[in-house]
């Protein structure tokens, strides 16, 4: 479904990726790990379209992408749930909803997403009309889920969906992750919540200075040194 | 500099003599006008144009300096020349009271001053013309008598006008090579950054505010008699500071000498136009060559000579100097430079940094570390005087610097550099070094402060892109131009906000070896980083934050095994990790996903 | 100093709303783009008086001046895209974009000068003569057609804001773009239609001008700094707050102008605005 073939992502003259690649297959769950800075909101942004490849290519369904502009992704079926919620604070929670299926080829069936969506979250039914600014962090991030469902994606992409949140919440969110995955929702995740992530996810990929440095099962992965080394490094001597 | 001083003087002497020689009145009372505008278009330029905050108010300054050399002379009978200074003054007065009140608000930049001093110029022209200064009968000023600097009244008008624009030129040419200038042109790039590297940057924009409208009260002093009867409507009119700004912006807004070259360009344009339907065609050319100069020449005619200033003399590249002498590392009984206790930042109630003490020793390299969100960057940011804390102090050597404003923070010592480059992109490289000298622990003057920029270039090898813009440089030379600055400040303290992020191996390798130069020659680091094996390389001790408080400190390869810190990064409940060497690159595969 | 009498006062804040009424109609414009688009875009005065003119050249000829309302916004929606078009083309930041319209209005005011003189005109229509009177009240017609323009055109921005797609995805892109993008509004796009709407709303202003007021070309820049206070009194991109804000002061300015003396009216929205901006900096 997803091909990422040696993608290259620069921001002016600070190359984020250097030629990383990729296949997530349909209805595939693939989540990414590593540290701070190694690059997996540059890797997440650039499949959603907010950046543009330097050089290599993406290809969603056998697409070339980088033709599409960025605010045609959504129509491919593509949609992003972004690091910190980025919702629209200053609009309620079902002017976020309903802006998710702003595209042309999700608005005909916004009631029946919004019902999906309500049937996951059963918790915003009562939020609603409150302005999304105002909620807690873990209710944006149902908020910020459910725009990107309205979307009715094929590729659902989720930036460090844990960030900031208590740890029962994420409980609750990765069980809806997988609830949406078992629909058949293609999902791309980015963490740096190795352990929980690991336990959903099918495959991963370990992303370390902008380099995918390992990459397989899931659990296979969870045991191997190079996880922790990428995260926590070792006392070997730096040359030089 | 000598140079175009010589250039004016000469310039301005043979303009002098011109009035005694029989020259025709017409061309006297072109001249004139263009003194005039040169004045006012120059003057602008010196908050305007080198700070960038764009006032729309010049032509209050001015219509101030004329009503009260009309006032003065006309209703209180003062002798001509002696109103001049007073409108000046006067002028410069109520610049500062606008000065005082807009720079003081954090927010109001760009188009908000712009219409600040835009509305500040309607409230004064409506007090003038209800009160008694004017009245609403306008004030003639055909009684007063002219000084006979001249043989005629237009010439003595025109030797004013020629002094008032020679000493505009002057002040101009000598602030735009001063340290002033420096830190208006650093207020003009980056206002922020150039405050936390120690410009004064309220006092420093006020100063150019009140400079530059006393200039264009002592010239709307002169003009007061040159137009010979004041009105509000005239005299107020809102196409004066617009036309002054559209001259500054024609000749250059960054050389000290673009606006004179717009005003004269203008001034000649407009009085070919002259008269009746002429005039109305000159507007329109006016129209279209403000549209032309924004959208194909935005630097203005000027705006490549500006960059070019300040070509480097000699290389005089020293070894590493000494300044002072090397301190051992990590010992218990080293002297603690920086001290927080319970430093807390909250932002609309999200609890950046929840109360943090946190011990830095002289001589050492402290690692701060954490995941994501963790308070890192909110420390530095509080530290250095950018933010204000929520609570709690911190204490550098025996000075509490967290109540102090981030420009004196950075003169007790402390400097820091940001994760993505934030270099003053229209100063060159030596420049943008020469400034931290300039306004960091020394304050150094111009002069010594290039040559301490030198050695500090040479220390980081950049002395060869010493003339370049910063855009020049690729992303490892400009973060090597950070620690320049940083170093040429003369801090003790120095921050690095993730140094490392976007290098190559190797680049990080030439970092990392950088690093350790800095701290061998006496200064001490605070070191944010996610690239560990820089972290175990160059680490003294480390301090681990997570959500806001502090985790867990100690040597890196102790406090990094320890579960806590582990579960905090990874998430990870309970399991004792082998930290082993890693395994050698060979065996890592980069595979493909299957 | 004598009060005035009641009536006096009374007639003098129904003037002051009428006055707010055309403040609203140019300060529309110029609040939405700047609120929405970052923008501030000063060709809304001179689409104004040019509408306004153009109503004045029409009126003259014996056309009724309503037919100058199905006639003008539509032609000048053309003309706001085309400008918006421009502007995006090529790049203005936000800055240049108060100087480049800055430039285009000494342009307009100057050719308005070179075809209708700087002699002032006033619109004749049948309408003039038309006074409505309601206890010792004057509303004159034309006054009264101004203000309802006013009215009608705020609460359907207002509307179109707040309930339809177009306008929620507008607010959505101005909060954040990327994330807009990301869900398929476009941005490019909707800004040509707001500025094909602002140049629309702003020739309302002018035919409200002509109708109300006496036209002159360098009458432009009168209105620059009263509409300013409107604006950032009303709260950026908030379609009801430039009529709220115009109302507030234009009754000031006619309370002002009644009690003092006319020539301290400007004294009064200038100080507004300079105590608003200096006590709630944080709203542009």
């Amino acid at each position: 479904m997803l091909e990422l073939r040696s993608i290259r992502v620069a921001y002016g003259a600070a190359t984020a990726l250097w030629d990383v690649s990729l296949v997530l297959e349909n209805g595939g769950l693939l989540c990414v790990v590593g540290p701070n800075s190694a690059g997996k909101s540059t890797l997440i942004n650039t499949i959603a379209g907010l950046n543009r490849l330097v050089s290599g290519q993406m290809l969603f369904d056998g697409k070339d992408m980088s033709a599409v502009r960025p605010h045609r992704f959504c129509q491919e079926g593509i949609a992003i749930v972004p690091e910190s919620r980025r919702l629209f604070t200053k609009m309620t929670v079902r002017e976020n909803l309903e802006l998710g299926a702003y595209a042309p080829t999700a608005r005909p069936y916004r009631q029946r997403s919004l019902d999906y969506v309500l049937d996951l979250f059963p918790a915003l039914a009562q939020k609603m009309e409150q302005v999304s600014g105002a909620l807690s962090g873990g209710q944006q991030q149902m908020v910020a889920i459910g725009r990107a469902l309205m979307a009715r994606p094929r590729l659902l992409l989720m930036d460090e969906p844990s960030l900031g949140l208590a740890p029962a919440i994420v409980n609750d969110m990765f069980a809806a992750i997988r609830r949406i995955h078992a629909s058949g929702t293609a999902v791309l995740l980015v963490e740096q919540n190795v352990s929980m992530a690991l336990e959903i996810a099918q495959r991963a990929a370990v992303l370390e200075e902008g380099r995918i440095v390992a990459s397989g099962e899931a659990n296979e992965l969870l045991s191997r040194p190079e996880i922790v080394d990428a995260y926590l490094g070792s006392s070997e001597p730096v040359h030089g | 500099m000598r140079r175009s001083m010589s250039i004016l003087t000469g310039l301005a002497a043979i303009l002098a003599i011109l009035p005694f020689t029989g020259f025709p009145a017409s061309y006297e009372a072109l001249l004139y006008l263009i003194f005039l505008w040169t004045t006012l278009a120059v003057s602008w330029n010196i908050l305007s144009g080198f700070s960038g905050y764009f006032s729309f108010g010049h032509g209050a300054f001015f219509g101030i300096g004329m009503y009260t050399t009309g006032y003065l002379s006309t209703k209180m009978g003062l002798p001509f020349l002696a109103t001049l200074p007073i409108a000046g003054l006067l002028s410069a007065a109520f610049a500062a009271l606008i000065g005082a009140i807009a720079f003081r608000v954090h927010s109001v930049r760009g188009e908000l001053f712009s219409l600040l001093t835009l509305a500040a110029t309607f409230v004064i022209a409506t007090i003038i013309l209800n009160t008694s200064i004017d009245g609403g009968s306008g004030i003639y000023m055909s009684a007063v008598t002219v000084p006979s600097l001249a043989p005629t009244p237009s010439g003595t008008l025109y030797l004013l006008a020629l002094l008032v624009t020679f000493a505009t030129l002057l002040i101009a040419l000598l602030v735009y090579h001063s340290r002033f200038g420096t830190g208006l042109f650093a207020i003009h790039d980056d206002e922020d950054a150039a405050e936390v590297m120690g410009v004064p940057t309220f006092r420093f924009k006020l100063a150019a505010l009140v400079i530059s409208s006393a200039l264009a009260g002592v010239i709307g002093g002169v003009n007061a008699l040159f137009v010979s009867y004041l009105t509000t409507v005239e005299t107020f009119n809102v196409l004066t500071p617009l036309t002054v700004v559209l001259m500054a912006v024609l000749g250059g807004t960054r050389h000290w000498a673009g606006p004179a070259i717009g005003a004269t360009a203008i001034t000649l344009l407009l009085y070919s136009f002259t008269g009746g339907d002429s005039a109305v065609v000159g507007k329109i050319v006016m129209g279209v060559l403000l549209i032309a100069v924004i959208l194909f020449m935005p630097n203005g005619l000027l705006g490549r000579l500006a960059v070019r200033r300040n070509r480097p003399r000699s290389a005089d590249i020293a070894a590493v100097p000494e300044r002072r002498a090397v301190v051992t590392q990590g010992s218990g009984e080293a002297a603690v430079l920086l001290r927080t206790s319970k430093l807390a930042k909250s932002f609309n109630g999200i609890h950046a940094l929840r109360g943090v003490d946190v011990e830095v020793r002289r001589g050492e390299i402290l690692g701060l570390l954490g995941p994501n969100g963790s308070g890192k960057s909110t420390f530095i940011n509080v530290v250095s005087g950018h933010y204000l804390a929520t609570a709690g102090t911190a204490v550098l050597r025996r000075d509490r610097i967290s109540t102090l404003p981030a420009h004196r923070v950075a003169r007790c010592g402390v400097s820091r550099t940001y994760q993505i480059p934030r270099p003053f992109s229209g100063l060159t490289v030596l420049e943008n070094v020469a400034l931290t000298a300039m306004f960091g622990v020394a304050q150094l003057g111009r002069a010594e402060a290039e040559a301490e920029a030198w050695k500090w270039l040479g220390f980081t090898g950049l002395a060869q892109h010493a003339a370049a813009l910063p855009d020049a440089l690729n992303l490892h030379q400009r973060k090597f131009l950070e620690f320049a600055r940083a170093l040429a400040s003369g801090a003790d303290l120095l921050m690095l906000d993730e140094v490392l992020s976007g290098l190559t191996p190797s680049e990080i390798d030439n970092a990392v070896e950088m690093i350790r130069r800095i701290r061998d020659q006496g200064t001490t680091i605070i070191f944010v980083e996610h690239v560990m094996r820089a972290v175990h390389a160059l680490c003294d001790r480390v301090v681990v934050f997570n959500r806001g408080e502090v985790l867990a400190s100690g040597a890196p390869g102790e406090v990094l095994s320890r579960p806590e810190v582990i579960t905090a990064y990874l998430g990870r409940k309970d399991q004792t990790v082998d930290t082993a060497p890693a395994s050698a690159p060979g065996e890592i595969e980069a595979s493909l996903a299957a | 100093m004598d009060f005035p009498p009641i009536a006096l006062l009374g007639q003098a804040v129904v003037n002051g709303i009428f006055a707010g009424a055309v403040y609203a109609l140019l300060g529309l414009g110029l609040s939405l783009s700047w609120g929405l688009l970052r923008q501030i875009n000063l060709s809304v005065f001179a689409i104004a008086l040019s509408s306004g003119y153009l109503t004045y050249e029409m009126s003259s000829r014996g056309f009724d001046i309503l037919l100058a309302l199905l006639i003008l916004p539509p032609l000048f929606f053309g003309l706001g895209v085309a400008l918006q078009w421009g502007l995006e083309r090529f790049k203005v930041a936000s800055f240049n974009s108060l100087l480049i319209t800055f430039g285009l209005t000494i342009i307009v005011e100057a050719v308005l000068q070179l075809i209708w003189t700087a002699d002032v005109r006033r619109v004749e229509s049948h309408y003039s003569d038309i006074k409505l009177r309601f206890a010792d009240l004057f509303f004159p017609a034309p006054e009264l057609i101004a203000l309802a323009l006013a009215v009608a055109v705020s609460l359907a921005l207002w509307q179109v804001s707040r309930r339809t797609d177009i306008g929620k995805a507008m607010r959505a892109a101005a909060e954040d773009p990327a994330m807009a993008a990301a869900f398929g509004i476009d941005q490019n796009g909707l800004a040509l239609i707001l500025g094909g709407v602002d140049a629309a709303v702003a020739a309302l202003g002018g035919i409200g001008i002509a109708l109300v007021y006496t036209l002159a070309p360098s009458q432009i820049y009168g209105w620059l700094g009263v509409v300013f206070a409107c604006v950032m009194l009303g709260g950026l991109a908030r379609p009801l707050g430039p009529l709220i804000a115009g109302c507030a002061i234009g009754i000031v300015e006619a309370l002002t102008m009644t009690v003092a003396s006319p020539s301290w009216a400007p004294l009064v929205s200038f100080s507004l605005l300079l105590v608003v901006l200096l006590a709630r900096p944080g709203r542009a």
